[in-house]
């Protein structure tokens, strides 16, 4: 944050210093273009250090230039506004700048033009003209002059130039007077009005060689000398009275009248300083608009610049925005932007960077509770697996949005594995589900989503008793947005409640049945004892009467010991044998009979099994004798029983089929056939399937009945080779009836 | 294949010609100015001779130096713009192993001047003050290039056990000129005259 502000002051204070360099060239250019000395030398090094800036200007603006372009070409955000921005920036600089350059150019121009007039010109060469008049006038005189002086030696005739030179110069207005030797230059006299400090005027080569073009040779000239003053030189041949082979020459110095010098000399610096102007026209305009260019450049090139520099200052937010928004889109809420200034976009940075906070706040909460969710979620359906009720979730098209494990038995369908599809599709080739089905839809069609009933469902192998309750899940509208179903296989319960009831039927019945019998049995003996040899007027009548009670008594109380048999639950001896052993050593004593029977025996190897001996032994007479009754009027007596070994999903499993020719059972009591008193045979007490099936039951195993299709009918039993819990064999005996229901 | 370059060929060649015409607009309006100059005077500066002669212990030189102005400067100097020429001289020792030791140097200005009135050059002499006037300017630059016995350097101050070298050179300042004058020398070479290094080994 801090090196962020030192930052921002080193720009400002370098954008600073630039302009103040830039402010002093420009100053400096106008101070040229007035002809100052001060900043002459400077020159060349200031040209240099604008050309340098100019250059690294360029440089700067086609790096940010080619920089641009190629973020425009990759469509990088905000490289079209920062486009847009720049030239709209350059465009509001660059053409007032050209306007203003234009005019100033033309301004330059004029104004310097308008400087000279020809009028001028010939007023000052006029001035000039006029000056020299004065001046030729004076310079004839002084000549004149000169020549009366070279005439008054000559008449003279002496030799003693020096006195009469003084002489002479005193009578003239000459300055100075000298007498050369033309030959060797030497001088031979000179009279000098201030003899001490100037030194005799020197003829030159000129005028040696203008004197030498004749006899009566003159040189007369104006000489500027040091100070601006003027001074006249005249020159004669003195001819006469010398013997020399070239005449010496006589040179005179008249000075300028003071004011007439003043005079000429103000026309002759006004006229030299308007020729001089008049020649640097065009070099002044030249320098102005070279000058007026750089500055022009610098300022369009610095303005150019300027404009990438501020764009880029807006765009970078924005960009950064850009940025920030996307990830934000992404999913990425940690993203916090740099504020840039206290301005509307630092605000705008400022509300983002507020708004990505709370989002991600927002955010966190949402995941945590989602984690809740799917915690609770996961409890949920760790409870519903493991519960033994089934729970069936649906859509309210009857499509399976959820089933438990217990669902998936009681109802014979793997319906996890059938998630999302129509339950009334799953059920055209699932018998179980179709009746499940009819009795739901029947209520759902009705408008009755909250319902509950008891089902019966009918298999190969049973009945199958289902508490059912429906409840409809809270959907959009009065829209029921699904169904939960929860059924209960209440089929063992109910039998254990029917066994309970009979049991207790039975008890009572031996109580209170079977003491009677006994004094009504040994009452009737009582009677046939003594009154039978007594008894003269009709003892067959009391013989018949009293052997009925006797044998009817009897048969009541075999029924009732039968019946109380039934209800007696001694302990069980468990131990471990050879089932085989048991069955073949029943079925002997059925083999020697009378009757012509045909007796199968079918029977496989088999393990061990635990179980009380004694009671599986009266199982099969059970059966045997059961089936011997069923078959006593047909012709063809055949039974066969066998005995396999199964082994489903790791349980053990034994399971024996008792099979006969006889009629089978009637379709109505097929379900009820080992319920107590339930028979269709004239003989039997109506308790042999029923006290099989408590037999078996109290082994842990299960027994079915059914009707062979070849006729007769057919009785399994499965039961567990070790002790196994009975609830493992009732789920493993679901699966088994679903298998074969697949098949 | 030879079809279709000949067509390329014509096609470059339209193209040339077409550009041509832009180009030879541009390159005349370019060489315009160049052009015209080039018939003028470019001028030069050349040191003919020089030598330099030991009298009772003080070195004097002598030189001839030819000046011939450039139609720039003499357009300048007749509009009354006085022109500065320095005559620089130099006594170096050279060494092989590094650039020469500048021992001592001198430098001798003049300035040139035209008077309108008089219709006459002035030469002014700004080391010693001493200013002389011409009639012509060839004249003139006759005088400004004779140097006679101009008095150099003390024998004492060299080292007699070295060998050492006199160069001088001729130039027209233009650092000297008036503002825009001297802007323009800037951008144009043609406005700065000088002479060569004329070198000899002193004692030749």
């Amino acid at each position: 944050m801090a090196t962020g502000r030192l930052k921002r002051v080193v720009n400002v204070l370098t954008v600073i210093a630039c302009v103040l360099v830039w402010l002093a060239a420009l100053i400096w250019f106008a101070q040229v273009a007035q002809n100052s000395e001060a900043l002459s030398r400077l020159q060349n090094g200031i040209l240099l250090v604008s050309f340098v800036g100019i250059a690294v200007l360029l440089l700067l603006i086609v790096g940010n230039l080619m920089h641009l372009i190629r973020d425009y070409r990759h469509h990088v955000p905000g490289a079209r506004l920062k486009a847009r921005m720049v030239t709209l920036l350059v465009v509001l600089t660059v053409v007032p700048l050209l306007v203003v350059y234009t005019f100033s150019l033309q301004f330059i121009n004029r104004g310097i033009d308008s400087w000279f007039s020809v009028e001028v010109e010939e007023g000052l060469e006029t001035a000039l003209e006029l000056s020299r008049s004065a001046l030729d006038v004076q310079m004839r005189e002084n000549l004149a002059e000169v020549r009366r002086m070279a005439q008054q030696i000559a008449r003279s005739g002496r030799t003693d130039f020096v006195t009469e030179l003084g002489e002479l110069r005193r009578a003239s207005s000459a300055v100075e007077l000298t007498i050369f030797a033309a030959a060797n230059d030497q001088i031979l006299a000179t009279s000098a009005e201030n003899p001490s400090t100037a030194v005799p005027q020197y003829p030159g080569d000129e005028l040696m060689f203008q004197l030498r073009q004749g006899e009566g040779g003159s040189y007369v000239s104006l000489e500027p000398i040091t100070g601006g003053a003027l001074e006249i030189i005249a020159a004669v041949n003195l001819i006469a009275g010398t013997p020399r082979s070239e005449p010496d020459v006589l040179l005179a110095t008249f000075p300028v009248e003071q004011q007439l010098s003043e005079l000429v000399g103000r026309a002759e610096a006004s006229y030299d300083q308007y020729a001089e102007l008049s020649f640097l026209r065009t070099p002044l305009k030249t320098s102005l608009t070279a000058t007026l260019s750089i500055v022009l450049l610098t300022g369009l090139l610095a303005a150019v610049y300027g404009a990438f520099f501020s764009a880029r200052r807006l765009v970078v937010p924005i960009q950064q925005l850009m940025a920030g928004t996307r990830a934000v889109a992404r999913g990425d809420f940690d993203t916090r932007l740099p504020i840039p200034a206290r301005d509307e976009i630092g605000f705008l940075v400022n509300s983002f960077n507020d708004m990505t906070k709370r989002l991600a706040a927002a955010h966190e909460e949402a995941r945590s509770s989602q984690q809740q969710v799917e915690s609770e979620r996961g409890k949920l359906e760790t409870i519903l697996a493991r519960l033994s009720t089934g729970v069936v979730s649906l859509e309210a098209d009857m499509r399976i949005r959820t089933a438990n494990q217990a669902a998936d038995a009681i109802l014979g369908v793997d319906l996890e594995t059938h998630l999302g599809e129509s339950l009334i599709d799953l059920a055209q080739t699932r018998p179980l589900l179709s009746q499940f089905l009819t009795v739901t839809r029947s209520h759902l069609e009705r408008g009755d989503s909250d319902w509950r009933e008891q089902i019966v469902l009918r298999s190969e192998v049973g009945r199958r008793i289902l508490m059912c309750a429906c409840a409809a899940l809270p959907g959009e509208r009065d829209d029921p947005g699904g169904y939960v179903i929860v059924f209960d296989d209440i089929t063992a319960l109910l039998q254990a409640q029917r066994d309970a009831a009979w049991g207790e039927v039975a008890r009572r019945l031996a109580h209170e049945i079977k003491n009677p019998l006994t004094p009504i049995q040994l009452s009737a003996e009582r009677l046939r004892r003594r009154y039978l040899a007594s008894h003269t007027t009709d003892p067959e009548l009391l013989d018949r009467a009293t052997h009925t009670i006797i044998q009817q008594v009897e048969a009541m109380k075999e029924m009732v010991n039968a019946f109380s048999e039934y209800a007696r639950t001694p302990d069980m001896e468990v131990t471990r044998f050879d089932l085989n052993d048991v069955i073949t050593e029943v079925a002997e004593l059925y083999r020697h009979r009378e009757l012509p029977l045909t007796l199968e025996l079918n029977l496989e190897a088999l393990p061990p099994v635990e179980a009380d001996a004694g009671r599986m032994r009266q199982v099969f007479h059970n059966l045997i004798r059961n089936a011997l009754e069923a078959m006593e009027h047909t012709d063809q007596e055949w039974l066969r029983i066998s005995s396999r070994y199964v082994r489903d999903e790791g349980l053990e499993l034994v399971e024996i089929k008792v099979e006969d020719s006889g009629p089978g059972f009637l379709e109505e009591i097929v379900e009820q056939a080992f319920d107590p008193y339930v028979t269709s045979k004239p003989k039997g007490t109506g308790l042999g399937l029923a006290i099989v099936k408590k037999l078996v039951e109290e082994h842990g195993g299960r027994i079915t009945a059914r009707n062979r299709e070849q006729g007769g009918a057919e009785i399994s039993i499965l039961l567990p080779v070790t002790g196994e819990a009975e609830d493992a064999l009732l789920l493993s005996a679901r699966r088994h009836d679903r298998r074969r229901e697949r098949a | 294949m030879a079809g279709v370059e000949s067509k390329k060929v014509s096609c470059v060649g339209f193209r040339f010609n077409h550009r041509s015409r832009w180009l030879a607009g541009l390159v005349a309006f370019v060489l315009a100015p160049h052009a015209l100059r080039a018939q003028e005077d470019p001028g030069s500066f050349d040191i003919r001779s020089a030598s330099v002669v030991l009298d009772s212990g003080v070195y004097y030189l002598d030189a001839w130096v030819e000046y011939r102005l450039s139609t720039d400067a003499r357009e300048a100097l007749d509009a009354g713009v006085a022109l500065t020429i320095h005559l620089d001289v130099e006594f170096v020792n050279p060494r092989w192993y590094w650039i020469d030791e500048n021992t001592g140097d001198l430098r001798q200005s003049y300035q040139l001047q035209y008077h309108a009135l008089s219709e006459r050059y002035i030469v002014l002499n700004l080391n010693s003050g001493e200013q002389n006037t011409f009639a012509t300017l060839f004249s003139a630059l006759n005088d400004l290039g004779r140097i006679v016995n101009l008095p150099l350097i003390d024998a004492a101050l060299l080292d007699p056990t070295q060998a050492y070298d006199v160069r001088i050179r001729a130039v027209l300042s233009t650092e000297d000129f008036p503002g825009p004058l001297r802007f323009l020398a800037f951008w144009r070479r043609d406005w700065s005259l000088r002479s060569d290094w004329y070198r000899w080994q002193l004692g030749d």
